[in-house]
């Protein structure tokens, strides 16, 4: 259970480590050339300040709020489906793209109706149509949702777009926006009161990162 | 059909010898340190009425664990200490002579999410002072706090000191509805800085206001950002709690290296009144326990007393020995 006074980020395996990486880096925060033999989980920047772990993103919340792991960087997509309570100070404006509404094109949605949903994001999902008083069943999805509807599981889904391209390839449209989604850093609300100088100094670089010189 | 007789149900967890060695150890110092403070202990039932909890603060109430007595009463397992000594004050011993100091120890139970790592059961100690609102008696409190975590062994504990009065000054000077000051609150509770500025802004509050709240985001040390925090803000409300953290800081002395100023969060349940202190530890990635003035509770149960006090996680001190 014990602290050191190192501060431990975890970053976002898959489409967001590569400029995840390159935004510590502009922050000033190197890590070490990734070597493909490595096995190491954890590697230090050259400061020796920061350790990293690159971990799946889903997890990273779960760690940081836990405490086991200081900081991270992750998606507001899987922040609000996690209701994570960590702080976010910085909104680091990569990975962005929308959490929509998607249904086959030739279809009408009516939401007086009972409406089956497809997602990765159930609670999210969920929150967003009791919102809007739609009574609506969800499926819960590991991956490739928007072939849900052509198989005739679900009438719509809940999932990310970035262009829409993989939605028009499958005959989908988008029906509404459920939220703006972008990459976040997280902390952990007892490292940000017992680590507070080298988690500021975190949160003021990646700050001017993204907001002074872009 | 097969008995679970050999398991126990998850988020629940049995401490054997050395774990509860620790645990009665931090027990039994902490009833030593109540003790000579001249605080006397309760020992709450187990069960209360549904309706004690979910009076301010609903997400404790949704987690109560819930069941019916034969009289089909909604009942809960004890989730939270407080109301049931605001229940107990107001119930049996408003009367009295005042002000009452009480202490207690046992379990809370709160339905933890699937699959977090969290339990359902904790373990909390704490006490209160019921009657009297002052300065004097917050120090009396958090002297008797810091007094249990030091004889207890967490020697690195510390505590951050903030006070309800001085966003809830600022919150007035806004003049925001309800729906727009939880965004603003949201923001802030995520310390989001840059979406608070852009809310604010759309939300049509003027630069010196938001200049404030900026500032007030920034101060946290020693008594030097009180002076800091005076200095910004502009209304009497907020100068009033900040002059009483000035009072606070100075009854003191002998906790000042112990003692944070952290004006920087804020109490998004509008559960206290004044002083506010969060307990931790470095030896600990969680809060070790919270505490601080609620004059509005007992009114709730129909005796309009103030009441200071704090508790703390027993599992977490355990944890950081």
């Amino acid at each position: 259970m014990s602290l050191n006074q190192q501060v431990m980020i975890a970053l976002p395996k898959g489409r967001l480590y590569d400029q995840a990486r390159g935004l510590l880096a502009r922050a000033g925060i190197m890590m070490p050339e990734s070597d493909n033999g490595s096995r190491k989980l954890v590697v230090s920047d050259a400061s020796g300040r920061f350790d990293f772990v690159s971990l799946k993103p889903v997890d990273i919340p779960v760690y940081v709020e836990s405490g086991a792991i200081d900081a991270g960087i992750v998606g507001t997509d899987i922040l609000r489906e996690i209701e994570s309570d960590v702080y976010e100070p910085v909104d680091l404006k990569i990975g962005v793209c929308r959490l929509v509404v998607a249904a086959p094109s030739e279809r009408e949605l009516p939401l007086s109706q009972m409406v089956c949903i497809a997602t990765k994001y159930p609670r999210t999902a969920e929150r967003f149509f009791r919102g809007r008083n739609a009574h609506v069943h969800i499926v819960k999805l590991e991956g490739s949702v928007e072939i849900a509807p052509l198989l005739g599981l679900a009438d719509a889904i809940v999932d990310l777009v970035e262009t829409g391209r993989t939605l028009r390839e499958n005959g989908m449209r988008v029906v509404e926006e459920v939220a703006a989604v972008s990459a976040k850093l997280i902390v952990n609300r007892t490292a940000m009161k017992m680590k507070s100088a080298a988690i500021n100094h975190l949160i003021t670089q990646l700050d001017a990162v993204v907001y002074e010189h872009r | 059909m097969e008995r679970n007789v050999i398991g126990l149900p998850a988020g629940f967890r049995d401490l054997l010898f050395e774990e509860a060695e620790t645990r009665r150890r931090v027990e039994n110092g902490f009833a030593a340190v109540f003790s000579s403070g001249g605080y006397r202990e309760i020992v709450p039932s187990g069960v209360e009425f549904l309706d004690v909890y979910g009076r301010g603060n609903q997400g404790v109430k949704d987690r109560t664990f819930k069941f019916l007595d034969r009289d089909d009463n909604l009942l809960a397992l004890r989730a939270d200490f407080t109301p049931s000594v605001a229940r107990i004050v107001a119930g049996r011993l408003r009367a009295g002579p005042l002000p009452i100091r009480l202490w207690y120890s046992g379990s809370v139970f709160r339905k933890a999410d699937r699959h977090r790592g969290q339990f359902h059961e904790f373990s909390q100690i704490g006490a209160e002072l019921i009657g009297v609102n002052s300065i004097a008696r917050d120090a009396e409190v958090l002297d008797v706090a810091l007094t249990c975590l030091m004889g207890a062994g967490v020697e690195d504990a510390c505590v951050h000191v903030n006070h309800a009065g001085i966003f809830r000054g600022i919150v007035a000077a806004l003049g925001l509805d309800a729906r727009s000051l939880e965004k603003v609150k949201s923001a802030i509770d995520r310390k989001d800085m840059r979406t608070l500025g852009t809310r604010l802004e759309q939300l049509g509050v003027a630069a010196p206001v938001r200049s404030q709240v900026n500032t007030l985001s920034r101060c946290v040390g020693d008594a030097g950002v009180l002076a800091e925090a005076s200095a910004s803000v502009a209304n009497d409300e907020s100068l009033r709690a900040i002059g009483e953290l000035v009072s606070l800081s100075g009854l003191l002395p002998q906790w000042a290296s112990r003692i944070v100023f952290d004006l920087t969060e804020i109490d998004e349940l509008e559960y206290y009144t004044g002083a506010m202190f969060n307990f931790f530890s470095p030896s600990h990635t969680g809060e070790l326990g919270r505490g601080g003035r609620y004059d509005g509770l007992l009114k709730e149960f129909g005796a309009d007393l103030p009441a200071v006090g704090f508790s703390l996680s027993l599992d977490r001190i355990s944890e950081c020995l």
